[in-house]
C-alpha cells in the first residue's frame, strides 16, 4: 500500500470551450493536509469539484487509493465530502441537516454523532439541534453545513473558502475544527484560501494555481 | 409527516363521502329546463310535491332553450321543460324528442316610463312597435340571441317590419333581464321584457317603479311551456317511464292548479294551459 | 346599492342560521375542490417536477404550453368536459355528467397546469448549490430527487394554494358539467350565478362571502408556508 490517495495525471477540465484547468502530475498523501492558493479564477474550485467527484475531468486519469476513477459512483463519493464557502442548508432543523448523511448511510447512534460534530464546531446541541434552517446567522449556518460534513467523517475533506465570509468567531472555530479532525480521525484536507497566514499555518504543503496550473 | 398523514385522511374520508355520489339512484329525473322557470322558483314549489306524490325525485338544470334541447338530443337528460314551439317540433320532428304537451303558459309584455311619451299604451303589439319605431323613441333590447330577444325580434317581424340594429333609438345592451331594464329606465325607453322578472322589477323599487306595463294581454306576446320525453329509441339511457309521469302529473287538474297558484312576490305568474 | 349591505347582513344569516341550502352549496363546493385539488396535485406535481429538473429537448415548447393553458378560459374546459361526459360522448357510458367526480375531473383539468407551471418553476428556481450539497453528503439518485422533492415541498404548497384559488372559483365548469343542480351540485358559485340571474343581488353577494371566507380560511392556514418558500 503506497501513502498515496489521490494522484491526477495529465488532467484538464474546459468549460465552454476554455480550458480553466491543466495539470500535469498532481498527488495527495494520505492524511496530508494540502492548501490550494491563487487568485480568483486561477482554477481552485474546479480542481476541489473534481477531487470531490462532482465533475469529471474532459481528459486525463484519475487515481484514487490506488484504483483508477472511471465514473464516480455512490460509494466513492462517500469518501469524500466538500465545503464551500456558501453551502446549502436543508429546508429542515439543524439536527435533521447535520443527520441527512448519515440517515443516507442508515448509521446507527445518529443523535450522539450529530452532538459531537455539533460540539466540534462550538454550537451547543441543547440550543441547536431543534432549530430551523432560517433562524440561524450566516457563521452558524456555516458552522452547521461543516457540522453536517464531519458527522459523516469522511476519508477526506475539501474545505473551499470555508471562512471567506464569516465573523471572526466561527472563522476561528472553523479552523480550529479543521485543525482537530486529521488529529482525531487521520482526515486528509485539502483547503482553499485567501489567508496566506491560516494556510501557511495549518497546511503541510502548499500548491500555488495560477491560470489553471499548479507552480507547485 | 404528521401534516402528510393528516392530509391523507382528510382526503380518505372526502372520498367515502363524495363515493355516493358515484353510486346512480336510478328513481330520479333528469331534466333541462329554460333559466324562466328555475329563477321564477316554480320549480323549487313543484318538486317536492311531485316527488311527495311520486316517490320520484325530480333533478333540473336551469340552461338556455337551444342547449336544453341539445342536451336532450345528447340523452343527457330524460325530459325537457321549454318553451321554444317551433324549435321544440324540429326535434321531434328528427326524433330525439316525442309526446309533447303544452302544459302552461307565462306572457311577455312592453314597458315604459309612465308618462308614455310615444302614446302605446293599450295599443296592440304591432301598432305598439310601429308607433315606436315612427316616433323614434328608444326601444332598449338585449340584442344576447336569448330566448326573449328572439321573441322580440320575431315581434318586429310579426309587425311586418326590418328588425332595427343600427338605429340610433335602438340600444342593444347584451346583458341580461334586469339589467336591460334598469338601462331602459335610465334612457327613458321601451322594453319588452317576460312579465315575471318585471315583478322583480316592481318589488325591487318598492312598488313604484319608474317603467309601467304599458302593452300586455296580445296572445302574440303568450310564451307557451312545454314537456317533451327524450325518445328512449334513440337514447337507451332515458327514463321515458318516468318522464311520462312526470309530463301527466304536470298535466293532472290537481297540478294545474298549483301552477295557476304560484306566486312570484305575491303575483300570479304561469297560466295553465294544458289539454 | 343598499344591496351590498343586505348582502353582508345575509352572508351571516345564512352561515349562522344554518341555512341548508346554503350548506348543501358549500359541502358541495369543498368536496369538489378538494377531489379536483387532490387529483391536480398527484398529476400535476410529478409532471412539474420533471419538467423542471430534467433537461430535454422540447423542454422550452412544452413549458410554453403549460402557460399557454393557463390562460384557457373555463367555459372551454366546461364544454369539452361535457362533450367527453355526455350520453353521447366518448365516456358517456360512465354516467359522470352531472355528478360531483364530473365536475371535479373538469376543475382538475383547470388546477393541473397552475400546479404543473408553478412546480416547474419552483424546482428550476432551486438553488444550484442543492444537488452538489446532496452529493457531497452522499446521496444516491433515488435519494437526490426523494430530498429535492421534498425542499420543493413549501413552493408545492404554494402551487396547491394558486391552484385551489382558480378552482374554487371557477364557475365554467361547474354550470356546464355540474348543471347546477339543487342539493347535488349545485356549488357556491354556480348558486352565485343563480341568484344573479333571478335578482336577488344580495343573496348573490352573501354567497360570494361565503366564498371569500373560504378562500380567506385557505390563504391564512399558507401564510406561514409562504414565508418559508423563499428562504
Amino acid at each position: 500500500m503506497s501513502d498515496v490517495l489521490y494522484r491526477l495525471s495529465n488532467v484538464t477540465q474546459c468549460y465552454g470551450g476554455k480550458t480553466v484547468l491543466d495539470v500535469s502530475d498532481f498527488s495527495i498523501s494520505k492524511g496530508a493536509i494540502v492548501g490550494l492558493a491563487g487568485h480568483n479564477g486561477s482554477g481552485k474550485s474546479t480542481m476541489m469539484r473534481i477531487l470531490a467527484f462532482l465533475e469529471s475531468p474532459a481528459s486525463g486519469e484519475i487515481f484514487y487509493d490506488g484504483k483508477r476513477v472511471d465514473v464516480a459512483n455512490t460509494d466513492l463519493r462517500r469518501e469524500v465530502s466538500l465545503l464551500t464557502q456558501e453551502p446549502y442548508l436543508l429546508k429542515r432543523t439543524v439536527g435533521r441537516n447535520v443527520a441527512y448523511g448519515l440517515e443516507l448511510r442508515g448509521a446507527d447512534n445518529i443523535e450522539s454523532t450529530v452532538r459531537d460534530s455539533l460540539n466540534m464546531v462550538g454550537l451547543d446541541p441543547d440550543l441547536f439541534m431543534s432549530r430551523q434552517w432560517y433562524e440561524l446567522s450566516g457563521g452558524e449556518a456555516q458552522r452547521v453545513a461543516f457540522a453536517a460534513r464531519l458527522a459523516i467523517n469522511p476519508r477526506v475533506l475539501l474545505l473551499d473558502e470555508p471562512t471567506a465570509s464569516l465573523d471572526r468567531e466561527s472563522t476561528l472555530l472553523i479552523r480550529e475544527a479543521a485543525a482537530k479532525v486529521r488529529d482525531k480521525c487521520g482526515t486528509t484536507l485539502v483547503i482553499v484560501s485567501h489567508d496566506q497566514s491560516w494556510l501557511e499555518e495549518v497546511s503541510d504543503v502548499i500548491c500555488r494555481f495560477s491560470m489553471g496550473t499548479i507552480k507547485q | 409527516m404528521k401534516k402528510i398523514n393528516v392530509l391523507l385522511s382528510t382526503l380518505a374520508i372526502l372520498t367515502l363521502l363524495v363515493a355516493p355520489g358515484l353510486v346512480k339512484a336510478s328513481d330520479f329525473l333528469m331534466m333541462a329546463t329554460t333559466t324562466s322557470t328555475a329563477n321564477t322558483g316554480l320549480l323549487d314549489d313543484l318538486a317536492p310535491k311531485f316527488q311527495k306524490e311520486t316517490g320520484i325525485e325530480l333533478r333540473w338544470t336551469a340552461v338556455g332553450t337551444g342547449k336544453a334541447l341539445k342536451m336532450g338530443q345528447n340523452c343527457d337528460v330524460d325530459v325537457l321543460m321549454v318553451h321554444a314551439p317551433a324549435a321544440e317540433q324540429k326535434y321531434v320532428d328528427m326524433g330525439a324528442l316525442k309526446d309533447r304537451r303544452e302544459v302552461m303558459y307565462n306572457d311577455f309584455v312592453i314597458i315604459g316610463p309612465a308618462s308614455d311619451p310615444a302614446g302605446v299604451k293599450g295599443l296592440p303589439v304591432v301598432d305598439a312597435l310601429k308607433t315606436i319605431a315612427a316616433q323614434k323613441a328608444a326601444f332598449v333590447s338585449r340584442g344576447d340571441n336569448s330566448g326573449t330577444n328572439k321573441k322580440e325580434i320575431s315581434l318586429w317581424k310579426v309587425a311586418g317590419m326590418a328588425v332595427p340594429d343600427k338605429d340610433t333609438w335602438y340600444i342593444q345592451t347584451g346583458q341580461g333581464m334586469l339589467k336591460s331594464i334598469t338601462v331602459a329606465e335610465e334612457r327613458d325607453g321601451y322594453i319588452m321584457t317576460d312579465r315575471g322578472t318585471y315583478i322583480k322589477y316592481e318589488a325591487n323599487k318598492n312598488g313604484s317603479p319608474e317603467l309601467k306595463v304599458l302593452v300586455e294581454g296580445d296572445k302574440t306576446l303568450f310564451n307557451q311551456y312545454s314537456v317533451l320525453a327524450v325518445n328512449p329509441e334513440k337514447c337507451k339511457s332515458a327514463k321515458y317511464e318516468l318522464a311520462t309521469k312526470f309530463s301527466e302529473w304536470m298535466a293532472s287538474p290537481k297540478t294545474q292548479k298549483e301552477i295557476a297558484n304560484f306566486k312570484l312576490l305575491g303575483k300570479k305568474l304561469f297560466i295553465p294551459n294544458a289539454k | 346599492m343598499d344591496f351590498i349591505a343586505n348582502g353582508f347582513l345575509h352572508a351571516f344569516v345564512l352561515l349562522f342560521g344554518g341555512d341548508p341550502e346554503t350548506y348543501s352549496a358549500i359541502f358541495t363546493t369543498l368536496a369538489v375542490s378538494t377531489v379536483s385539488i387532490s387529483i391536480s396535485l398527484i398529476i400535476g406535481a410529478p409532471l412539474g417536477f420533471l419538467l423542471g429538473y430534467h433537461n430535454f429537448r422540447g423542454k422550452k415548447f412544452l413549458r410554453t404550453f403549460v402557460d399557454s393553458m393557463l390562460s384557457f378560459p373555463t367555459v372551454v374546459i366546461g364544454l369539452l368536459v361535457y362533450a367527453f361526459l355526455s350520453r353521447r360522448g366518448p365516456l358517456g357510458e360512465m354516467g359522470l355528467l352531472f355528478t360531483i367526480p364530473g365536475i371535479a375531473i373538469g376543475q382538475a383539468l383547470l388546477g393541473l397546469p397552475i400546479v404543473i407551471a408553478m412546480m416547474a418553476t419552483a424546482v428550476e428556481a432551486l438553488d444550484q448549490r442543492l444537488k452538489n450539497t446532496l452529493l457531497t453528503l452522499g446521496a444516491a439518485h433515488s435519494q437526490i430527487l426523494r430530498t429535492t422533492l421534498w425542499e420543493a415541498r413549501y413552493s408545492l404548497a404554494l402551487a396547491a394554494a394558486a391552484a385551489y384559488g382558480r378552482i374554487v372559483s371557477e364557475i365554467g365548469i361547474s354550470m356546464m358539467v355540474g348543471g347546477n343542480i339543487k342539493w347535488h351540485t349545485r356549488t357556491i358559485t354556480t348558486a352565485i350565478a343563480l341568484e344573479t340571474g333571478k335578482g336577488e343581488f344580495s343573496m348573490g353577494i352573501a354567497l360570494g362571502m361565503v366564498l371569500m371566507i373560504i378562500a380567506f380560511a385557505v390563504n391564512f392556514s399558507m401564510s406561514g408556508i409562504k414565508k418559508r418558500a423563499g428562504q
